[in-house]
């Protein structure tokens, strides 16, 4: 035979072989349930997620005090059978289930618990959601003090030590502010509550002369002094005598600083759920403890197999308390991230769920499926306004950018889904919670009388407004039309531009923009979480925005029982002054039992206040819209709610677009068709 | 020129080319860079002795290397013992002296990348949230990623040569990048190999065909054919063929991975493009074989027309196929970006994007390794496959 067919045959015959090898890695017999879990979970690590896919998971493995009713999304009693709370609603009380186990048989204890919020607390492990318990007493000064001292005694103090010497006759105010913003000074000071340091972080015109910035230097020793003792004191009490305490194993009392009404909430969301002591000790040197091979899981379900980019494969934890309410044995999770091929998945039955992927220029045509399920979401998009840069540091200029904004094309024309205009910052449906009446509308002519009382008429003298959002073919669209509409209704001349991820955060967060979108997802269902945002200095604010009053009323809120004994008045000149001086009598002469309600009333009145600086007065950015969250569910999945069933026979909608996976099942005998 | 001279002279080409492109880097980085690729460059003008040397000892500690990390220090020093002599011994200096091209080449590639994501916007460790300077400082710790890049380029190498790991992945966390790279080449491989086996012998096949009777019918039909190939877009034939088979059908599955029913729609998408190529290819080299004398000879002494193809006309299609096929088989077994995502397959191809995308340095630099590895390794083998096709170039190292 001739030597070139022979070549070729050889090769073919090699090539085959090789393609018969890569298959006789094991496959799993088909699970009971499939879905596509959005993307690639970046780990499994309770207090190391950030995302949605990794939520699903981390929720179906591990379980915490308290889990989510699927029904309600209350919380339902989890690893703790019951609990009970102290009258001044501080002091929560846990009874552990004498037969909650880990998969490999050990009890789950109260000191379980203890050693996961230590954890979860640890500057170490780097934890982005540490601060969803730092309600509890002695969190926030376990995690972030040691941190902040440092900063004060290094980095901070250095800077300034550089900023009096380069500025030896005192400095302007607006020097000065750009100085605290750019070494983040504001974060390590905002628990120190001193008049002057305070006028002096706040002074934004006139002079700072050079005795106040080496006063500052002498401030900053001290602060850190007082940082550097209160960590000492959080690690010697938190987990011991204070903050969380293991009374024995099936007891655990914790210790609030102040009432915290959305606290159990907290207690069912995966950053504080316990992780098994003895592996994540045992893996530290590799930090690979949540992989198939060694990770041992309290909750509903174990990890059975983890296929990179495939799939992953949970299956039922048979030494789970409430295993006979489970009723899957194996569940897929694919990572497909893929819009389109993701759908088609669904179509042929190869899934039988598909959150959020489709490809959305479809939205229209797929929203007439009765099994495209469409829920409210507790996620608002808008854009940042840049209020450290000219001209949008004038809030007339940020209020005409608002009002020349006709949102009703975005949401009807470019989205199409059922999303609602935003016109404040909170999205609808928080409970107890009511968003202040709102003067972001659709006013071209005001819009344009506010901007020519800026100095702008007309939009002259204006430079050209870059509208920055990252790389999305959706946020490119509204981008554009928003820029369409900056040009027809205030002559303003803006230009929309786009940045993959990971560049976009750096940008935003250094401030290098003029007006860049965002997303807001709520970690809880509680108004505080979008609120907090915008607090002065606060990490992700973004927008160099700073009012002292908001701040004061966010810190308020957060331990209402300042405002009742009186210890700290209320900022002056608020809107709702007097109806909020009702709730405070009502909340102090409030009888046995009423006190926690009155002021859970105060404590959302007053964020009520605060959000109304933000959308009348202030405006620090533009909202756009609320999201509507998109699920494809089989007609032959059962206990899965977008509308939540609640116990007094009323409904709403499921904002937080959780689906326990623990509470849902496949009837293969119902119809395929939708 | 010789072979030899033109080779340095493009190198140096391209080390003025690169120094040029990073000057913005810095003195000491691009000073670093021209070094560094004079050094790669001037292993072209060892000699053949000085060649197997350099091939033997570079070769030893990239075996010393690897079969430590696998199997321990003793094993290592034993396997790059035995295979240092045998390569000594019996390998051709050819194959020596890309050996002592590679490695250095390697160490420089790393460098080189290093230096660009540096300076790329965006951090790894860029987060939507807030976080503070010690949340940072600790991961940057924790994953040996400082922020100069001469730090990370030395913690790096060190990782690789001491420790024999391509480094923990930043973005999939508890794994290195080895234990993502090890499972979806196979996975790669086994699509992109059925890719090349279908690109081939249909190419060849459409090639030959047209070859054969230049500015026929049939000519014509294959090469329209063949315009078709090359214009389709991936993701488009892929979604036709997703479309037709999956959805109306119902024959094949829509994506995933499992077994040879989900190879199928991927590979011949994965496979379209290189077939057209081919085809053209093929097409040309049957022209041109079939117009020379020892054709004609054939013809005239009465060997049949069967043969006259099957020994002649076929070794002039397959010759610049087979060149072709070196870099193409490269680039298909590291996987496509396109198809793995478009039928959701766990290749290595994935990586090269979302590792750029998540500027998980470790990921970029892991599959950068693994491309320019399969690359030199291809070339060489195209470059044996030549010498033993075609007596031409037999002899000519």
């Amino acid at each position: 035979m001739d030597r070139t067919l022979l070549g070729i045959f050889t090769a073919l015959v090699a090539a085959l072989l090789l393609v018969g090898l890569t298959f006789s890695r094991s496959v799993d017999p088909p699970a009971d349930f499939r879905f596509n879990n959005q993307s690639e979970a970046k780990t499994l690590d309770p207090h190391l997620i950030n995302g949605a896919p990794e939520v699903r998971l981390g929720e179906a493995l591990f379980e915490g005090l308290a889990r989510r009713d699927p029904k309600t999304m209350h919380p339902a009693p989890g690893v703790a059978e019951s609990w009970d709370i102290s009258p001044d609603g501080k002091r929560y009380t846990f009874h552990l289930r004498s037969n909650a186990r880990w998969s490999d048989g050990h009890p789950v204890t109260a000191q379980d618990f203890v050693y996961s919020w230590k954890r979860l607390l640890d500057p170490k492990i780097a934890s982005e959601y540490a601060y969803i318990i730092f309600p509890i007493r002695y969190a926030e000064a376990l995690s972030t003090y040691d941190g902040h001292a440092d900063s004060l005694h290094g980095p901070i103090t250095k800077a300034l030590t550089a900023f009096i010497a380069a500025h030896e006759s005192g400095v302007d105010a607006k020097e000065w502010q750009k100085f605290l913003a750019k070494n983040q000074v504001n974060d390590p000071l905002r628990r120190e509550s001193d008049a002057t340091l305070e006028e002096l972080l706040t002074r934004r015109d006139g002079p700072v002369a050079k005795g106040e910035l080496e006063w500052m230097l002498g401030a900053f020793a001290r602060v850190a002094a007082h940082l550097r003792a209160g960590a000492n004191e959080a690690r010697a009490h938190f987990g011991v005598d204070a903050g969380v305490v293991a009374v024995d194993d099936r007891t655990l009392i914790v210790e609030l600083r102040a009432p915290t009404p959305y606290f159990m909430e907290v207690l069912a969301y995966v950053p504080t759920l316990p992780v098994p002591r003895w592996v994540v000790e045992a893996r530290k040197e590799k930090g690979d403890w949540f992989l198939p091979e060694h990770i041992v899981t309290n909750g509903p379900f174990v990890l059975k197999r983890w296929y990179v980019n495939d799939h992953i494969r949970l299956e039922r934890n048979e030494q789970y308390w409430g295993k006979n309410e489970v009723r899957l044995h194996a569940i897929d999770a694919l990572s497909s991230d893929n819009d389109t091929t993701v759908l088609n998945m669904y179509l042929t039955h190869a899934i039988d769920w598909d959150p959020e992927q489709y490809p959305h220029e479809l939205g229209a045509e797929l929203r007439k499926r009765s099994d495209m399920i469409l829920t409210p979401g507790m996620i608002v998009y808008f854009y940042r306004l840049n209020t450290t840069r000219p001209p949008f540091n004038d809030r007339r200029v940020r209020k005409a950018l608002n009002l020349a904004i006709d949102r009703k094309p975005i949401v009807e024309k470019i989205l199409g889904l059922g999303q609602t205009i935003a016109t404040t910052l909170v999205p609808p449906g928080m409970p107890g919670y009511q968003s202040p009446v709102s003067d972001v509308t659709f006013d071209p002519p005001r819009a344009r009388a506010l901007l020519a009382e800026a100095g702008y008429p007309d939009g002259k003298g204006l430079a050209e407004m870059g509208i920055l959002y990252n790389t999305n073919q959706g946020h490119k669209a509204i981008a554009e039309f928003v820029a369409d509409q900056l040009r027809r209704n205030l002559g303003v001349k803006a230009n929309a531009y786009n940045q993959e991820w990971q560049s976009y955060i750096d940008t935003v967060r250094s401030l290098d923009y003029d007006i860049a979108r965002f997303g807001w997802i709520g970690d809880y269902a509680d108004p505080n979480t979008f609120l907090d945002m915008f607090v002065t200095n606060g990490g992700n604010n973004q927008t160099g925005f700073s009012s002292s009053t908001y701040d004061r009323l966010l810190r308020t809120a957060a331990d209402v029982s300042t405002l009742i004994d009186g210890s700290a008045p209320l900022p002056e000149g608020l809107k709702g002054e007097s109806e909020i001086a009702a709730l405070v009598e009502a909340a102090r002469h409030a009888g046995p039992g009423q006190t926690l309600p009155a002021l859970a009333k105060l404590r959302l009145r007053l964020l009520t206040e605060a959000e109304s600086i933000l959308v009348n007065d202030e405006l620090p950015f533009i909202p756009v819209y609320f999201y509507v969250t998109a699920n494809f569910v089989s007609p032959q999945v059962r206990g899965f709610y977008g509308r939540l069933h609640f116990d007094d026979g009323t409904t709403g909608p499921n904002l937080q677009d959780i689906h326990p996976l623990r509470d849902l099942w496949v009837d293969r005998t119902a119809s395929l068709a939708p | 020129m010789s072979r030899r001279g033109r080779t340095g002279a493009a190198a140096i080409a391209v080390a003025v080319g690169t120094t040029g492109l990073v000057a913005g880097l810095g003195a000491l980085s691009g000073g670093t860079l021209a070094l560094g690729l004079a050094l790669v460059a001037s292993t072209v003008w060892l000699g053949p002795r000085g060649a197997r040397i350099a091939g033997t000892l570079l070769g030893a500690l990239v075996v010393f290397g690897v079969g430590r990390a696998a199997a321990g220090p003793i094993a290592g020093i034993v396997l790059a013992l035995v295979l240092g002599v045998l390569a000594y011994r019996s390998l051709p200096t050819l194959v020596m002296r890309r050996i002592a091209f590679l490695v250095p080449s390697l160490v420089l590639l790393i460098y080189t990348t290093t230096l660009l994501m540096y300076s790329a916007p965006g951090s790894p460790f860029a987060r939507e949230r807030a976080s503070t300077p010690q949340v940072e400082a600790a991961l940057r710790a924790h994953y040996g990623v400082p922020k100069s890049a001469t730090a990370f380029f030395g913690i790096y190498m060190r990782r690789l040569v001491v420790d024999g790991t391509l480094g923990p992945s930043i973005k999939v966390q508890g794994r290195t990048v080895e234990q993502l790279l090890a499972p979806a080449l196979p996975v790669s491989m086994t699509l992109g190999l059925l890719a090349l086996i279908i690109a081939t012998v249909v190419g060849l096949a459409l090639g030959l065909r047209a070859g054969l009777k230049p500015n026929s019918a049939s000519d014509y039909a294959s090469m329209g054919l063949v315009l078709l190939g090359v214009s389709l877009p991936n993701f488009v034939v892929g979604a036709a063929l997703m479309i037709v088979f999956a959805l109306k059908l119902g024959v094949l599955p829509v994506a995933g991975w499992g077994g040879y029913r989900h190879l199928l729609m991927p590979a011949v998408t994965l496979a379209l493009p290189y077939a057209a190529y081919i085809a053209r290819l093929a097409r040309g080299g049957t022209i041109e074989v079939m117009q020379q004398d020892f054709v004609r000879t054939a013809r005239a002494k009465g060997v049949s027309e069967r043969d006259v193809v099957l020994r002649h006309a076929l070794r002039g299609a397959v010759l610049p196929v087979v060149s072709f096929l070196g870099p193409a088989a490269a680039g298909i077994l590291t996987g496509s970006f396109v198809v793995e995502t478009l039928f959701d397959v766990p290749g290595v191809g994935q990586w090269f994007v979302k590792g750029a995308i998540n500027r998980d340095y470790s990921i970029v630099l892991g599959t950068a390794i693994l491309y320019a590895s399969l690359v030199t390794a291809f070339n060489l083998a195209v470059d044996l496959a030549y010498a033993w096709l075609d007596p031409r170039v037999r002899g000519q190292t």
